[in-house]
This record gives C-alpha cells, structure tokens and sequence, in this order.
C-alpha cells in the first residue's frame, strides 16, 4: 500500500488541529483536550513510521524513505513536495513530541485567548513539520518565513513584560537573514533555468546546476547567514537570550527544543548540497564559529542572574558543538550531532519546563530568590538535577552519547579541535553545576511559599525524563536512522560524500 | 559468568533506584536494610566470582551501547584476578560502610537520598571495576565523580558543603577532560576501546602516541586520585558525612584512578618517560599529602591529606612498574582508611560533632571500645612493622629504589622521607585524640554513639592487621596476592632486587618508623610541644597554599570574565551594535512614512507586503520569459 499520503497528513493534520483549537477557544477545556487529542494522534502516526521498515527509494525528488510530489505553482516551476529521511524523521518525532509537551505545560498556565494560544502553537508546529520534510526551496522558504508568525505572536502576546522588544528583535533578525537567502534563491533558480532551460526550485535539481566558484560562494554566504542567525551562531545570537527570557514556557520550549534545529537543519539539508564547494571552503569558519560558540557562550552563562537566561546561553553552546561536528565533516561526529539534536531539544526542553515551573512559584526568575529549594520541593529538585546532569552530558543520559561522537570523531579529524572541544565541554559542567548549586542548595528562603510539583507535572517530566534514558543507554536505532540520512547527502553531492569517508 | 557480573552489578543499581524511587517515603530500617542487603548481595556474587572464576580472564559482552560505522562500544565485562581482587574489596568495604552508615545516620531525615547515592556510588565504582572497553569504564567514572558529587554536598543547606561537592566534581572533571581525549586518542590509534584488542594490538604505538597516551591517562588519574597538582578537591570533600568520606578515600572513588593506570598497564608501560612521569607525581604527591597532614587541626582533613600521601604511593608504584605492589597497598590502604574514617566518624559523633582534635583528648578512658580499632587503623597507616601497610609500602620503596636512572632513586627519597613523617602526622592526631590531658573531655561532655558502630569496625581491624598476610615477602603463603596476580598483562611477582636490599630496606625502615613513632609520643606528650612556628603551620595547614594559588589564579579571572564577556562584550557590544543598527533603521523608516508605528499589526503588514512583492517579482520574472 501506498503511505506517503501520510506525509502529507503529518504537515496539514497541526494546521487543521490549530483551526479546530481556534474555533473552540471559547470553551479552554474543550480546546485543550481536542488539542492534546490531535496532537498525540500527530505523534502516533509519526511513530507509526519508525515501525514500517521504510527502505530508501529513488523518485523524481530524490532518494527519500518516503516522499510525495505535487505539482503546484506550475507556472514558476514550482512544486509541492516531501521528502522523508532518517533524519527528519526524528525531527518531526521531536517536533511532535515536544509540542505535547508545550499543550500539557500550558495546561494551566495558559489562560488568556486560550483558543489562539492553542492555535499559533499547533499552527507552528504544522510549519515546522513542512520545513522538515520540504524538498522544494520555494515551499521550505515559504515555510521559513511563515513560521515566524506563530512565534511572533506566541513572544509578543503570552510573554512577560518586555514582550514586545523581544518579539520584534526576533522579527527583526530572523528577517534580516532570510531576505538575503530570497534574493541567493531567486538567483539560483534563475541561474539554473538558464542553463537547462527548466525552471524549478526542485532542490534535487538545483543542486546540479553549474556555479562559478565566485557566484557560488556569495550564494552560499546568503543562506549561511540566515541559518546562522537561526541556529544561532556567534556573533549574531543576541536574540535569542532576550526572546527567550521573555517567551511564555510553551514559546521557549518549542525555540530551544525545535526552531534552533532548522537552522543546522536546513545548514545540512539544503545550503551544503546546493552548494558543495562553498561549503567544503566554509568548514574551517564554521568550526571556529562553532569553537568560539561554545567557549563564549559558556563562559557568559556563568555570570547570568536570570536562571532562564543562563539556560538560553547554554543552547547557544551546545549548538557550537554541533555545528563543530558539520564543520569536522565525519561520519562519527556528523551522528553524533544529528543524535544531539534530538538530545538537546529533549534535555533543554525539560530545562525550560521546569524554569517555567518555578517561575510559576517564585514568581521571579532571579538566582537571587532561590536556593535551598531541595529541601521545600524535593521531587522538583530531583528532576532538576537529572536534567541539569543530562544538559552537562553525564555518561548514561542522552547528551553524553551526542557530545562523545562529536569529540572522539571530531578529534579522529582535527586533533587540536577535538582538543579544544573537550575542554569546552568542561564550561559546561562549571554552569550546570552552578546553576544547580544556586537554585537547589544552600540556605532556604523561609518566608517563601513554594510548593512540590503535583501529579500533572510529574507527568510531564516523566515523560521527558524516558527518552533521556532510553537515548543515554540504547541510543542504537536512532543512530542506525541517520545513517540513511549520511548516505543520502553523499548521493547529493558527491564532492562532500569523500570528506566524509566510512 | 554472566550471570555473576550481571547480579554483582545490578544489585546495587537495584537498590540505589528502590530508594531513589521511594522519594523518601520508605521507613528508616527498610530503606537502610534495602541498601545493605543490596550491596551484600554484590559480595556474594564477588566471592562466588572469586571462588569459582579462578585466575582465568573471561570476556562477557552483554549489549550494544553506541555504535557508528566502524566506532563500536558495547557493555561488555572483564574479569580478571585484578578485577576480582578490586571487586572483591569494593564490596566488602562498602558493605561494612553501610552497615556502619545504618546506624551513623541514625538521625538524618534524608536518609534515603543518602541510601540511593551510596548504592549508586558502589554500582559505579564495579563498573569501572568490571568495564571491558573504556567508554563503559568513562560510564562508571563520571558516575562515581556525580555520586561523590551528591555525596560531598549531602548537607546542601550549608552553602560551603554544597561548593565542595561543586568542587570536587569540577576538578575531577578537569582531570576527566584528559581522559576523554585519551579516549579518542585511543580510538584514533587502535580503532577500539576495547582492553583486549588494546592489549592485543601493542605493535601499532609508536613511541610518541605512547608517552601521549600515557599522560594523558595519568591526567585522568590525577583527577580522580587527587595527585598533584589536582589534590585540591579532597581536603574540601571531607564536608560529606564520614561514611561517605570513607567510601571516597577507601574504597572507592581515589583509587579509581590508580586502578586505571593498572588496567592500561601494558600500554603505559611501553613508554619510559610516562612510566617516569608517573612516579615522579607519585612520589611527590606522597610528600605533599604527609606535609599537609602534618598541619590539619581537623581530625578528617588529617585523614584527607594522609590519602592523598597513600593513594600517591600506589601511583608511584604503578610508575616504577609494580602493578602488584599498587594493588597490595590499594588493598591494605582500604582497609585501614575505612577504618580509620568510620572510627574518626564515631569519635566526632561522640564529641558532639567537634572536628578539631585540640579540642579532644581523653578519649581512651571515654571511649574505649573505638581506641583499639584507631590504634589498629593509625598503626597500619604508619606502616608499623609486620603490620599491614607495613609490606605493601615497603613493596613499593624497593620496586622504586631498583627503578632505572638516577631520577628513580630521588623519587624513591622523598616516598621514603614521606613514609617516615606518616607515623609522625599519624600519631600526632592520634596521641592528641586520646591520650589523657588536663584540658581533654570529661565524661559530660561525651555523647552517647551505639556501640555497634564500634563493634562492625572490627572485620575491618583484623584485615588492616594482617592484611600483610596477602603478600609475605617470606615465609609459607610467600608472594601468594602477586602469584594470584601474575596472570595480569605486565605484572612483576618478583622484584627483580639484588639479595639483601630487600632484608635491609625492611628493617631500616622499619626501625626508622618505630624511632619516629617513639619521638611522636614524646614530642606530643601533654602539654604538647612547646615550638612554634605560626608560618610554618599556617603553610601546612592550607596545603602548600595550593587551594588559595588556583582560586586566585583560576577561579576569580574565570569568575570576572565571565561578567565581563557578558556585559561588555555581549551586552554593550555585540548587541548595542545590532539594536544600534536597527534604531538607525527605523529612524529612516520613520522619516519615509506612516508604517513604523511600533504596533504589532505593522509588521504583519510588512511580512505580507514582503511577500507580495517577493511574488509579483517572480511572476514578472516568468511573464518576460
């Protein structure tokens, strides 16, 4: 039987949840419920996928595990289609995963415009589900730039009090980086129609057409810088501790767990097989980025006041890694950053759930209003601490499984990177477990009343704690996953497929 | 075979998650009898695994862990007689540890936290112990630098308590960041992790790759060993309760470090500047430890400094080639340290939670059924003659004295000089503690403790006793711990020392020790030593001023950069030159007309005029075409 039907299913299933959501918004129970529903029949069938023994096959888009194509605006040449590999296929599982976390932390906490709240979420996650699996650059920009609006309004009218600063820098920037990568797309496409006479913005075909060196390389700085802004890379990751101190818990969530992955995403998926020279000369740059991401972003989040912040710095960091391991271009390290994808938007996800959770307590975000909360929330405390050991990769959760092949490939690469890495990793632990001794331990504030999370949040974190286990232990599927995705990208591009080697 | 190692490990895991799960609410006893329970079922099945495995080296894989492309780790066993004999102690000690802590934390209302972690501890500790590969082994290491961790800051109300288990964890893992990239190191060079293969493929090394790899994992043991110059985590992680001090310094997590070097034995032993290295931390770390000791007012930071001195001569050992002299005095060091911590543990709870052991004295007339056990303890530590670490120590002086080169003799000076201030610092805690003197305690100012926290230290005495049994350098049972060990890749049975040296050394030194122990009592006799020397002791007392040096040098610049990366560079920079930009642009767009309102709905306007253009370009593009 034919199922890639359910690709689209799985792209238009949020959107038309999110309407549904809108239209009983009048009634936050209802809307709450049908939103959950839809949301975890979204996840099953993506999980349904895992289990069909999916084997690549080549179409007209490519070698996908299961793809559709549509003819769409045919007088731009441009087309509707999906393609679905190994790893995107743990994106949009993420996706949907995490977007039933956002649903269930919002539960409560969510009280005003219940129903648009529930549809910008569900909206989003629709988009993000397309980005993911779009083959076509005109949809994946579509998608792009769409799916800022959700997030627009999830900042501008759920977030606290500095929202509107927030919502707009994130506006700002993200639009500043995508513009260049319209003009870098049109470029492209017409270039590419002008040699063979087809215009497409298909991107199997695209990534045969014949580019100067010079041509190339500015086309690929345009869609480097608005991936970089997204991902985000020093220097221009300023946006991201601003939006995320002032996001709702749900906003924050879905940044740090799945918006902060398109970018490396469509780094991987899109800019390297467009345009493979440019992005063999660009290597060097991105491991320094990624380096200096890392050792920056660490060292600033020692001195954050604001525990929301310091967890924003983090992501910042951890995304260095990763965007190290693109740099290094090895099998080992390249697994390791696909699987620390997931990782992260698992570990910072329940990082953010629970500084939400606090934030409903002390009403305050400040180290200066915490400490010795082990002993007034010990359940809380617990949780905490295991996500807090997961984020600085202890062996045996999630992250460290990542966080190893990064380093031990990285290292089989470039020695004195790997070196470097390692020791970055070392920041890590100093502001995780500062974090963790500020907020958990010493003197507890008296007068304050604080009470243990309740059965619905306990919930919540179990359910995020089981894949941080299962990964941390059992992390073979999923790599055995991304291994098609490694093949594919060899298969696009032949000149990276030799860096890669194994 | 499988079934052993399995049931050894997952007993404790079991034990550790049942009280972890329970969030508290299991009863005192129950919770205590599930984590004693836990790790007897552990020692069972070590003693079984000792009685029936023999001295074969099994291989036991169990399950894939992380594999990709040709990387491949898995969970997977090594049983040797040196993973056996390790096994063995680990679970034997720990066992009389939590027995001891039933009891010692009578009155802590956490007591299940502390039951969790001191199973997970254990757990990890066996499977550094039993790891085949070393990504398993990294597993079981950074799980015993997070339960010391947890451990070390039991008391997390204090603030300070809670720092030095920060602490400890950070500078075990500035250690661990050598490891890791011994690790990769040794993936690059072997294209395994795996021990046997490592052991099996010596031939790919070239000299360089060794001594790399060598130091690399010597920067690993450094970390979790508290060698030189990374000791500094130790004295401050005496802020755990006292058990857990004993689990730390005795049977677990300081000796993990020198069992590393052990287990990687046949690689570091190829490379004679590694081998020299090694000794030389070692040896200096010996002297470092017994200074340090010499100047603690506080009964548990003797204690501490004095493991750092003991856990340096086993790294010297492993320096000098004598993998069997390592492991003698790993064994007889953790029997007299647990000990000797579990007794300092019933003296402070006796005292009223008094640390300083000026303010003690008395104590064998008040306490008297804990001052044998000390005595035992503080004698084996002092390597008294015919006693316990007597041999082991001794072991180890010959196998550095015969090393090669001159530098070997000098590294063996100063472990000599060390082992002769051991009774000194010893003695000195111990006289002070409980000899009579006029401003000691009197018998109000004692606190009942249960005696049984007395009486279980008493397998404990008898080992640290005779524990030189394992390993006579004469007699019947001659050399029987380094004929168990000789199977193990690199081991020596026999130091290769002239005739005599041996006889000579023995009783030199011991004879030595006996003088000093003499001039010790005479020295601290009441009132106490009349000298005094305020720079000297304050010297000694902050360890060499070693942990003042790094929070200087480290810590504060790392602190103040911190801060001013972010407010000046990230802050005032990076984003004051972006917001700067965009306010420079909206002052344009201000000037050009009616749409920078500010208001949300504007810039939807804007994303959709974007897109209208964006479109109409391209239909115009494709109507020209």
């Amino acid at each position: 039987m034919d199922l890639n039907f359910l690709l689209l299913v799985i792209v238009f299933l949020p959107v038309f949840a999110g309407l549904v959501a809108l239209f009983t918004g009048h009634i936050p129970r209802l809307c709450r419920w049908v939103s959950l529903i839809l949301s975890i029949i979204e996840l099953s069938l993506i999980i349904l996928l895992f289990f069909l023994d999916l084997k690549p096959v080549a179409g007209p888009t490519g070698t996908w595990l299961m793809a559709v194509d549509y003819p769409w605006l045919t007088g731009l040449g441009a087309r509707f289609s999906l393609g679905l590999d190994g790893l995107s296929l743990m994106l949009i599982w993420l996706t949907a995963f995490v977007n039933i976390i956002c649903i269930l932390i919002s539960w409560r906490t969510i009280t005003m415009k219940v129903g648009s709240f529930y549809f910008f979420l569900l909206f989003l996650e629709g988009c993000l589900m397309g980005l993911f699996l779009a083959t076509d650059l005109l949809v994946f920009y579509l998608i792009w730039e769409i799916q800022l609006i959700p997030m627009f309004f999830l900042v501008g009218i759920w977030g606290h009090h500095n929202r509107i600063y927030a919502s707009i820098k994130f506006m700002l920037f993200s639009f500043g980086g995508s513009l260049f990568m319209l003009i870098a797309l049109v470029a492209l496409y017409t270039l590419h129609g002008q040699q063979t006479g087809e215009y497409t913005f298909a991107l199997y075909q695209l990534t045969q057409t014949h580019l100067s060196p010079v041509v190339e390389g500015f086309l690929y700085a345009a869609f480097l810088l608005a991936f970089a802004i997204k991902t985000p890379l020093v220097p221009v990751h300023t946006w991201l501790p601003d939006v995320h101190t002032e996001a709702p818990t749900a906003g924050s969530v879905d940044l740090a767990g799945i918006l902060l992955k398109t970018g490396f995403y469509a780094l991987f998926r899109f800019a390297f097989p467009l345009f493979p020279g440019a992005a063999e000369a660009s290597m060097p740059l991105l491991v320094a980025l990624g380096l200096v991401g890392m050792f920056y972003a660490g060292w600033i989040a020692l001195a954050q006041t604001d525990i929301k912040r310091l967890v924003a710095y983090s992501s910042i960091g951890h995304m260095g890694l990763m965007i190290i391991a693109l740099g290094v271009w090895n099998v080992m390290a390249m697994s390791g950053s696909f699987l620390q994808l997931i990782n992260h938007g698992i570990s910072t996800s329940a990082l953010f759930v629970m500084v939400g959770m606090l934030d409903e307590r002390l009403d305050s975000r400040q180290f200066s209003d915490m400490g010795g909360l082990w002993k007034k929330m010990p359940v809380f405390g617990g949780f905490f601490l295991f996500f807090a050991l997961s984020a600085l990769g202890l062996p045996g959760l999630n992250n460290f499984v990542g966080e190893i092949l990064i380093l031990i490939g990285t290292f089989q690469v470039q020695p004195v990177v790997g070196i470097l890495a390692f020791v970055g990793v070392l920041l890590t632990v100093i502001y995780i477990l500062t974090m963790v001794q500020k907020c958990l331990f010493g003197e507890a504030l008296e007068e304050r009343r604080v009470w243990d999370v309740d059965l619905h949040e306990i919930l919540i974190l179990v359910v995020l704690a089981v894949p941080v286990v299962l990964i941390g232990l059992h992390p073979g599927p999923i790599l055995r996953l991304f291994e098609s995705s490694l093949q594919h990208v060899m298969f696009h591009a032949p000149l990276l497929a030799q860096g890669l080697g194994g | 075979v499988e079934i052993i190692l399995l049931l050894m490990l997952l007993f404790p895991l079991t034990g550790g998650l049942i009280n972890m799960v329970s969030a508290g609410r299991l009863p005192r006893r129950l919770s205590g009898a599930v984590a004693c329970l836990a790790i007897f079922g552990a020692l069972v099945m070590a003693v079984i695994g000792f009685v029936r495995l023999g001295e074969g080296s099994f291989v036991v894989p169990i399950v894939d862990w992380v594999s990709v492309g040709h990387f491949s780790t898995s969970f997977a066993f090594l049983y040797n007689p040196l993973a056996g004999i390790m096994a063995l102690m680990v679970t034997f000690v720990s066992f009389i540890i939590h027995l001891y802590s039933a009891s010692f934390m009578r009155e802590d209302t956490d007591y299940c936290r502390y039951f969790s972690y001191l199973n997970l501890f254990v757990f990890s500790m066996l499977m550094i112990t039993l790891s085949e590969n070393l990504l398993f082994f990294y597993l079981g290491w950074e799980g015993v630098g997070f339960c010391s961790y947890a451990l070390v800051g039991f008391w997390y109300e204090d603030p300070e308590k809670a720092a030095a288990g920060r602490k400890a964890f950070v500078v075990t893992r500035i250690g661990d960041v050598a490891l890791g990239i011994a690790i990769a190191l040794t993936y690059f060079l072997f294209g395994s992790l795996s021990l046997t293969h490592i052991y099996g493929h010596l031939g790919v090394l070239t000299p360089i790759m060794t001594m790399a790899l060598g130091l690399l994992l010597l920067g690993g043991a450094m970390g979790k060993s508290a060698q030189l110059p990374l000791t500094v985590w130790l004295p401050d992680a005496m802020a755990g309760p006292t058990p857990v001090s004993a689990l730390i310094h005795a049977a677990t997590m300081v000796t993990a470090g020198a069992y590393l070097l052990m287990r990687m034995f046949p690689v570091i032993k190829l490379s004679p500047f590694a081998l020299a290295t090694i000794a030389g931390v070692g040896a200096f770390t010996t002297m470092y430890g017994a200074l340090g000791a010499l100047g603690q007012r506080d009964i548990k930071r003797v204690l501490a400094y004095s493991t750092i001195s003991q856990v340096g001569y086993m790294v010297l050992a492993v320096g000098a080639g004598d993998i069997i002299g390592s492991m003698f005095h790993l064994l007889s060091h953790a029997f007299f340290k647990s000990l000797l911590f579990m007794c300092s543990g019933y003296v402070i709870q006796a005292v009223f939670e008094e640390h300083d052991i000026f303010k003690m004295g008395n104590l064998r007339r008040l306490l008297p059924h804990i001052y044998y056990p000390f005595l035992i303890g503080a004698l084996s530590l002092s390597a008294f003659p015919m006693i316990g670490g007597f041999f082991s120590k001794d072991r180890i002086l010959l196998a550095t004295f015969i090393g090669p080169g001159f530098i070997y003799k000098v590294f063996w000076l100063v472990a000599l000089l060390a082992a002769f201030l051991t009774p000194l610092y010893t003695f000195r805690m111990f006289f002070t503690v409980f000899q009579d003197r006029p401003d000691g305690r009197t018998a109000e100012q004692i606190k009942p403790v249960p005696n049984f926290m007395a009486y279980i230290l008493w397998p404990l005495a008898l080992l640290a006793l005779g524990d030189g049994l394992l390993n006579l350098p004469f007699g019947p049972g001659k050399d029987w711990l380094a004929h168990y060990l000789s199977v193990v890749k690199g081991s020596v049975v026999h130091l290769p020392a002239p005739p005599g040296y041996e006889l000579y050394m023995t009783v030199g030194s011991g004879a030595v020790i006996v003088a000093v122990l003499i001039f010790t009592y005479i020295f601290y006799r009441p009132p106490g030593p009349s000298f005094s020397a305020p720079r000297l002791q304050a010297f000694l007392f902050e360890g060499l001023y070693l942990d003042k040096l790094y929070y200087h040098v480290f810590v504060v610049p790392y602190e103040r950069l911190a801060s001013i990366l972010w407010e000046y560079v990230d802050e005032g920079g990076i984003d004051e030159g972006l917001d700067g930009a965009a306010e420079s642009v909206e002052m344009l767009s201000r000037g050009l007309g009616f749409w920078a309102t500010g208001r949300l709905s504007t810039y939807v306007k804007m994303l959709f005029v974007g897109l209208t253009v964006f479109f109409s370009a391209l239909a115009l593009q494709w109507f020209l075409w």
